[in-house]
């Protein structure tokens, strides 16, 4: 058994807007081992950036959380006030963010934001040291001619060159756990594929965990080790990439990778999910999915699915999984994909 | 790396200050003129009522009055070109030395006054992002949107009312009390009420914008990768948010300077303070048109000036305004 | 082979940045749509092909070149007065954000019924709010939308909203510049299956601007590949996405990621040395309808 790094149980996280209480993350639980990567994926609006925000503390004060623990690298930090936040930010977790235009500082040169970093876990270290620290690091996320670069301000970087910056500060202090929110959604595809590739690599290397939120599915497909699947606030399926990908269990799983241009043939029309997700200020009783599902039974109406276990690390919130629900034909599933 | 020349940069910022003094003066110059009223009323005082239609002819000849204003413009320039910018109508002294009397006490109860404005603005400001939304900065807002709205005129009535006439503490005009010229302390006690009044009109003006440009901040994007890498609110506050605000605040300060100049002149009108404002006021007032123009000319200036010195000042600070010229050079080398 | 819609002839855009540096978005772009078809045009950002789309809706002037419209030179100012009803209803643009592109204090029912009073055009269907609802049903929304605003709105009903206007003209050109860019994966479905109604129910054609090569290939009958300005490759999608020519256009064809782990992680990634681009290049047909970039006279 692996330790786990990370562990979220029942975790529900609450915004207080003047309409009401929107219940962005609603009993979310998952765990985290070492060197692994999790994908969180999900539509806009399901609470995968919200989730990994709150467990890094980084929400305004509209948001706070409801209830559920928040363990990392063994210690309850579910209470955890701003200041000892700051102690753990960097050094325990760190994150990458989607736009790497916004992300960094335009002020301040790259080789300054990146110095600060290693310095703020480091405060003894020497000028020099820190120099060297910061130009090691430029390395290490493929920036070249450090040297040259360290004096260059955000505006003179590429897209691209901004995302291996901010990954370079992220990693400043050898964190154990990465969060990466969209981190190339912003790229052009080209660069994308550079990116996520120094993600892979670097974890490999550095053996850091990293929670990647995506809403694309090819992306997941090239790093992650494991997938949690979300809708409304909830994990509704999570497991192994393959298992994700060639057996999926949820309906939702289902209709986001039907919705996929890849997955259709030519001349078809394309799949969609009928309908719009829910308000979470209000959410629907029973399985929040049952009214856009064109599998629903009765009961999901009624009652929300627990998670059902397929193998030792796949789980998916549906009725379907039940033994007493009826035998349907996934539409998807030992996907031959072409 | 290709660099603007230093001289031709300052060169062509001083050639737009002075082609807009140029343009000023046209501007109140004709305006000054075409204004009702009549300017034999300040040189002549009560007399003009009695002049026959001569006496008024050769009066007005005798100051230069009787031409078509463009005359009189040109005249006025080619003076004022050689440094002499005429007589006051009304003190019947060359105008320089009448504003030479009164420009150290504007510049005391407006500089003195611009600085404390500024910092104060600049604690506030902080103070209240520090702590958004909690109590005070609640308190802070309301107390400052209600300040901000009382009239110069009002406030200062109350205030002479409470600590002049009531109290008996301090006193309501002038800039020193006779005979007490040179007395520091003396000159300081009757800065004490004007100063009150300059300050708390504009302060939180100059708070709340200030709290607004660094709340803008605190919630950027950068905020939270360098929260996400370890650093303090205090920090992040200090280092990274305060440093960009730095541009703004800066011309914030330059461009109100005019807008304080103004405040002071009501405030010393109020106080019947010796100053520049308290001038300015009885310029147009008499059509003392000497007097008024130097008056327009040097407020213009100074509202120029610093206009350009904020330009200056946000271009050097902001590396991008900096460095355009760099990164436009490039893009030339790649079109080739 | 059939009409040619819309005829693109070296269509070259600079912008200028200052009195000394000018920057060709577009450069010596030549290709044609044809009556009902979906022409795709892909590229990295600031490849120009968005500056392509505005030349074509008249936003910018080009610096030289010629876009032809149904045979009307639209860049040439006569031309263009004689023919500007038609210009201006026949041809519609839908733009990548929703949000700025649809005014927040009109209701739905005004969006939509807009064009139709500024070209005085009769509604078909009685009144503008009749028609505002046709339009709207059309694209998959009932008739409580009419009244709300589009903040009230999801990205993808302001994206439908967006293509309901533009349908109301019943175009014969339609230009989407990164109509789903900013949605969702379900919502962009939804999105691209309205476009490809629209293009054979309506025999609308499209220039269809996207980064997303697997939508493009999904949607487009042939497909332009911009770089730098330049269109260095266009052909028909099958055979470009089975025999890419250009060495770009293999690099961006195998930047695609696959929503397939096994074959995600097996796709290797084809670098393009931008050294090696030769910006005088021409386009030659290499073979039928199908062009790319060779090398020219430098």
């Amino acid at each position: 058994m692996m330790e786990n790094l990370l562990e979220i149980k029942n975790l529900s996280v609450s915004f207080h807007t003047p309409q009401g209480e929107l219940q962005a993350v609603r009993d979310v639980s998952f765990s985290l081992q070492k060197g692994e990567v999790l994908a969180i994926v999900g539509e806009s609006g399901c609470g995968k950036s919200v989730l990994c925000k709150a467990i890094m503390k980084l929400l305004t004060k509209e948001a706070s959380i409801k209830s559920g623990t928040i363990f990392a690298n063994g210690a309850d930090i579910t209470r955890y006030t701003q200041r000892d936040m700051e102690k753990l930010r960097g050094k325990l977790f760190s994150m990458v963010f989607q736009d790497p235009m916004t992300s960094l500082n335009p002020t301040i040169s790259i080789g300054e934001q990146i110095a600060e970093a290693v310095r703020i876990h480091n405060p003894r270290m020497t000028k020099e040291d820190v120099f060297q620290r910061v130009i090691e690091l430029m390395d290490l996320v493929g920036i070249e001619d450090p040297k040259q670069r360290y004096h260059l301000y955000p505006y003179n970087f590429s897209g691209g060159m901004r995302q291996r910056s901010v990954m370079a500060i992220a990693l400043a202090s050898n964190p154990k756990i990465l969060f990466a929110d969209e981190p190339t959604t912003a790229l052009d595809v080209t660069i994308q594929a550079q990116i996520l590739d120094l993600l892979k690599e670097i974890q490999q290397k550095l053996e850091t965990a990293t929670i990647l939120v995506s809403h694309d599915l090819g992306v997941v497909a090239r790093v992650a080790d494991r997938v949690a699947v979300m809708y409304a606030g909830k994990i509704v399926e999570i497991g192994t990439a393959e298992e994700i990908f060639y057996d999926p269990r949820h309906p939702y799983t289902w209709g986001l990778m039907q919705a996929l241009p890849s997955y259709a043939k030519v001349g078809e029309k394309l799949h969609t999910i009928p309908g719009m997700p829910p308000v979470l200020i209000d959410p629907p009783k029973g399985d929040a999915f049952a009214s856009r599902n064109p599998y629903a039974l009765a009961i999901d109406y009624e009652q929300e699915p627990p998670m059902f276990r397929i193998s030792d690390s796949h789980y998916a919130a549906t009725w379907l999984l039940d033994p007493r629900a009826p035998k349907i034909t996934p539409p998807i599933g030992g996907l031959a994909h072409v | 790396m290709i660099r603007k020349n230093p001289f031709v940069y300052y060169s062509k910022k001083i050639a737009i200050f002075l082609l807009s003094i140029l343009i000023l003066s046209v501007a109140a110059f004709y305006i000054s003129r075409w204004a009702p009223g009549d300017p034999l009323v300040s040189y002549y005082g009560e007399r003009v009522e009695r002049m026959t239609p001569e006496e008024r002819e050769w009066a007005e000849e005798k100051l230069g009055l009787n031409d078509p204003i463009h005359i009189q413009y040109i005249r006025w320039l080619q003076n004022a070109l050689q440094g002499n910018f005429g007589i006051s109508f009304k003190y019947k002294q060359d105008v320089m030395e009448v504003i030479g009397g009164r420009l150290g006490n504007t510049l005391i109860l407006g500089g003195i006054g611009f600085l404390l404005i500024f910092a104060g603005a600049l604690g506030l400001g902080i103070l209240c992002v520090w702590r958004e939304d909690g109590w005070l900065d609640r308190t802070l807002c309301k107390v400052g949107t209600i300040i901000t709205c009382i009239p110069e005129f009002w406030l200062s009535l109350v205030l002479i009312l409470i600590f002049s006439i009531q109290l008996r503490w301090l006193p309501s005009s002038g800039a020193y009390s006779v005979g007490n010229k040179n007395d520091l302390a003396d000159r300081a006690v009757h800065l004490i009420l004007p100063m009150i009044v300059t300050v708390l009109n504009h302060l939180w003006y100059y708070a709340y914008m200030i709290r607004n440009k660094l709340l803008e901040e605190v919630r950027a994007d950068y905020v939270l990768l360098a929260k996400s890498k370890g650093l303090s609110k205090k920090r992040i506050l200090f280092k990274h948010c305060l440093r960009n605000i730095i541009p703004s605040y800066l011309s914030i300060m330059a461009i109100s300077v005019p807008h304080i100049l103004g405040g002071t002149y009501i405030v010393e009108t109020v106080f019947s303070y010796p100053g520049i404002g308290t001038l300015s006021y009885e310029s147009a007032r008499y059509q003392d048109y000497n007097l008024l123009m130097i008056l327009c000319i040097f407020s213009g200036a100074l509202v120029i000036l610093f206009n350009i010195i904020a330009q200056i000042i946000n271009e050097r600070i902001d590396p991008r305004m900096r460095e355009n010229e760099i990164v436009e050079s490039t893009e030339v080398t790649e079109v080739g | 082979m059939s009409e040619i819609l819309l005829d693109i002839q070296h269509l070259t855009h600079q912008f200028r940045l200052s009195k000394t540096a000018i920057v060709k978005a577009v450069d010596d772009v030549s290709f044609q749509i044809r009556k009902g078809e979906i022409f795709g045009l892909v590229g990295e950002s600031g490849s120009g092909k968005s500056t392509v789309a505005r030349c074509v809706m008249n936003v910018y002037p080009p610096t030289s070149g010629n876009i032809y419209y149904q045979g009307i030179d639209v860049c040439e100012p006569k031309q263009y007065r004689q023919n500007r009803k038609l210009l201006q209803t026949t041809r519609q643009i839908i733009f990548q954000d929703s949000t700025s592109s649809l005014n927040q204090r009109m209701k739905i029912v005004d969006v939509i019924s807009e064009p139709m009073k500024i070209h005085h055009i009769k509604p078909p269907r009685g009144s503008l709010r009749k028609e505002a609802e046709f339009q709207l049903r059309y694209v998959g929304l009932d008739a409580s939308y009419l009244d709300k605003y589009p903040s009230q709105l999801s990205g993808g009903m302001r994206q439908r909203v967006a293509i309901a206007r533009a349908l109301s003209m019943e175009p014969a050109l339609l230009v989407a510049d990164e109509p789903i860019a900013s949605l969702d994966v379900s919502i962009q479905a939804q999105i691209i299956n309205l476009l490809k109604h629209c293009n054979l129910e309506h025999g609308c054609s499209v220039l269809f601007i996207a980064h997303d090569l697997a939508v493009v290939k999904y949607l487009c009958d042939r497909v332009g590949v911009m770089y730098h300005g330049k269109l260095v490759e266009v052909a028909p999608t099958k055979e470009l996405f089975e025999s890419p020519l250009h060495a770009y256009t293999k690099s961006l064809l195998s930047a695609i990621p696959i929503p397939d782990p096994r074959l995600e992680r097996a796709r290797v990634l084809q670098e393009f040395d931008e050294h090696l681009f030769d910006r005088h290049g021409q386009l030659v047909e290499v073979s039928p309808d199908h062009f790319v970039l060779k090398g020219g006279a430098k």
